[in-house]
């Protein structure tokens, strides 16, 4: 199994009086909440966190992509992938990714994923996630009605300019290219590993398990919340005819490790807090905009919510869909909101303890989702450098020698990136000195 | 009665109500055909009201062709003809009077009159415009009409199974139809053509409009050739005909004889 140390980048000074002054930490948060010294003082950080975690033995570095976010800063994980690239020179670089329909035209996501590519000597993940509705929709102001279109036809060219061998048009709806010609090339052949950062959406599922990309479940409410929407996905994988390798598929889940379960819970309650009571107070008129779900997700959700009316006879229709309604509400990201640490961690959304117990619920995790690759969130909330890297070494040098070896004695990981020989890759030369 | 009439892929659905002079209905932003009040209460008024549902709307079918307000008034244009309404007086509300103001700028024989409730389609920076999709459901109806229950007919449902099912997609492709209209900002530079509308306009506008101010009137009635009427709607929100189906009957009979 292959762990990937993943930064959210969320602002670390969010005031305490948030969630009652402030309707929403995404698309209309307040820009003056925003102070760009503790901006420069926290990106520092969290690249050396980032880097940190390469060189005690993560598999990979990962990061994303949120706008108008103060839980995820990285508009431009490119950027943060480029710095990466030239001071991780073993980790794979798993950016999760570039929303491809908020790229006009798209083929700057080629030009841009193969950049990464060439300076890493081979070592990226390209992810492409069609985007929340508060990122796509709201402050990128793409239309949802053909929000999904607009994605797959900017995915059709990215793919096709990485691996055509001419020169070629490109005549889409949305991206119309007399002349398409990526230049740099990516160095893995035909192309980076993809993978596909989503949510519960059924059309995802079918269309990974069909097309034999990497499913990446992105949710910030632990392991135990998603069973359903994995084992939904490897039903597909099996209708697709497809053997069901555990390394197609991904998950994200925070973790806490300390000496002792007692001091874990003592040192990570107030950044678990602060991410899900702060970080996740989105106001949810952002969630759910019409278009942005398929119909075929509306229709799994409507006929849930009819077997749900069946089962309770006497209740009527209108009651059924209003408590819908209210159980949506409470699954989206608000809900988090209010919680205490120890609902988080007994939900599963934090898994905390010393490392032999981290090991072992990160295995029965693994196991019970089916899943190769793991996203794992070490730094969270306004959790301070130090402490994060005292996570990120306990992680690294006593959960990990635990938990890799699962599955790799029954399946091979076909969507790991495929670098130069480390002979052949360049790393930072030294800089010569020079008397001034 | 309503019929489904064979259009591009698919089908569009048309309701035909009432007997005399022929006038075309085009609903805003939510539609419910055989059941609005305000279909009815027009006809009886001694009209044959025709009133085709948008694409996406009701049980007509979604077209992935639409994909931008060209494509929108394209479509309008085409519906216009099926429907037997070219030339017809027409009345519109909300984003079906944005449309029907911008095929008459490109065909300004399209309509002979036309009554426009809270039309969408202009932008005031002083003003702007509700984003009627960034709140819940249930928000979104009470920024539609002044008394929600006013539009039970599309927020509420009374089948159940397969029926409940069926419903709830139509209820989402419709908003989904309305989003596509309006996303980001219900502005396409209707300012630029809109001196081309060469037919008598009449402006209908409910007092307690929360998604488009009533004073947008005046912008409407400096940029567009013929205005005949204005009126305002007391005690009713931005769909007025929803709220208030005979104040508005009244209004667009009185406007069409």
């Amino acid at each position: 199994m292959k762990t990937i140390w993943f930064h959210l980048m969320p602002y670390p000074e969010l005031p305490d009086d948030f969630t009652s002054e402030h309707r929403s930490v995404w698309v209309d948060i307040d820009p003056g909440l925003f102070d760009p010294r503790v901006g420069h003082r926290m990106y520092n950080e969290y690249i050396d966190e980032l880097e940190f975690a390469a060189s005690v033995g993560f598999d990979g570095v990962g990061i994303n992509e949120h706008h108008s976010n103060a839980y995820g800063l990285m508009p431009s994980p490119n950027l943060i992938a480029a710095t990466l690239a030239r001071t991780c020179p073993d980790a794979a670089l798993v950016v999760l990714g570039d929303s491809v329909a908020l790229y006009n035209p798209p083929i700057r996501v080629a030009e841009e994923f193969a950049m990464l590519d060439c300076i890493s000597g081979g070592r990226l993940v390209a992810g492409f996630p069609v985007g929340t509705p508060m990122d796509t929709l709201y402050a990128y102001g793409n239309n949802p009605a053909t929000l999904r279109e607009r994605y797959h036809e900017g995915l059709e060219l990215i793919l096709k300019a990485w691996t055509a061998d001419d020169v070629f048009s490109f005549n889409g709806k949305y991206s119309k290219l007399r002349y398409v010609n990526c230049w740099p090339r990516p160095v893995q052949q035909p192309h980076p590993p993809v993978w596909i950062p989503g949510g519960g959406s059924i059309d995802t599922w079918e269309w990974c398990a069909r097309s034999g990309y990497s499913y990446l479940y992105l949710s910030y409410f632990g392991y135990k919340a998603a069973m359903k929407t994995m084992q939904g996905f490897w039903k597909c994988v099996e209708e697709a005819g497809r053997p069901a390798n555990p390394f197609q598929a991904g998950f994200a889940q925070f973790f806490g490790v300390a000496d002792s379960e007692a001091e874990a819970i003592e040192l990570y309650r107030e950044p678990a807090e602060y991410f899900f009571n702060r970080c996740l107070h989105v106001y949810p008129g952002f969630a759910d905009p019409p278009g942005y779900k398929t119909l075929a997700t509306v229709r799994n959700g409507a006929e849930g919510m009819v077997e749900r009316a069946a089962r309770e006879a006497s209740e009527r229709a209108e009651q059924a869909a209003k408590k819908a309604e209210r159980k949506a509400a409470q699954q989206s990201f608000s809900a988090a909101s209010h919680m205490s640490f120890e609902q988080m961690v007994e939900k599963g959304y934090v898994i905390v303890g010393n490392p032999d117990q981290v090991a072992e619920k990160t295995i029965e995790m693994a196991k019970q989702l089916r899943i190769g690759h793991v996203m794992s969130l070490c730094h969270f909330g306004n959790m301070s450098r130090d402490l994060a890297m005292h996570n990120t070494e306990l992680m690294a040098t006593k959960v990990l020698p635990q938990i890799r070896h699962l599955w790799d004695d029954e399946w091979e990981d076909h969507w790991w990136p495929t670098p130069l020989p480390a002979a052949d890759r360049m790393v930072p030369s030294p800089r010569p000195t020079v008397s001034r | 009665m309503i019929d489904q009439v064979q259009w591009k892929a698919g089908s569009l659905e048309i309701w035909r109500e009432g007997d005399g002079p022929t006038v075309g209905y085009l609903h805003g932003m939510v539609c419910a055909p055989g059941r609005q009040p305000f279909v009815p209460e027009l006809a009886g008024r001694g009209f044959r009201v025709v009133a085709p549902s948008l694409p996406g709307y009701s049980r007509t079918s979604p077209s992935a062709d639409i994909r931008n307000i060209h494509d929108w008034v394209f479509a309008l244009s085409e519906i216009i003809d099926v429907a037997g309404l070219a030339g017809a007086p027409m009345v519109a509300s909300s984003t079906g009077a944005m449309l029907a103001l911008e095929l008459a700028a490109v065909r300004p024989e399209a309509f002979s009159s036309l009554v426009l409730v809270a039309p969408l389609g202009l932008w005031r920076e002083d003003r702007p415009v509700a984003d009627p999709f960034s709140t819940t459901l249930s928000g979104q109806r009470a920024l539609l009409t002044k008394d929600p229950a006013a539009t039970a007919l599309f927020f509420e449902d009374s089948a159940s199974g397969d029926l409940l099912v069926d419903a709830t997609i139509q209820r989402y492709t419709a908003r989904t139809a309305t989003a596509s209209l309006v996303w980001p900002i219900p502005e396409f530079g209707l300012a630029e053509r809109i001196h081309r509308v060469s037919c008598p306009v009449t402006l209908v506008w409910g007092s307690d409009d929360q998604i488009i101010d009533p004073s947008y009137a005046d912008v409407f009635v400096s940029q567009v050739r013929d205005v005949r009427g204005r009126h305002v709607v007391n005690g009713a929100g931005h769909l007025a005909e929803w709220d208030d189906p005979r104040a508005v009957a009244s209004l667009a009979a009185a406007a069409i004889a």
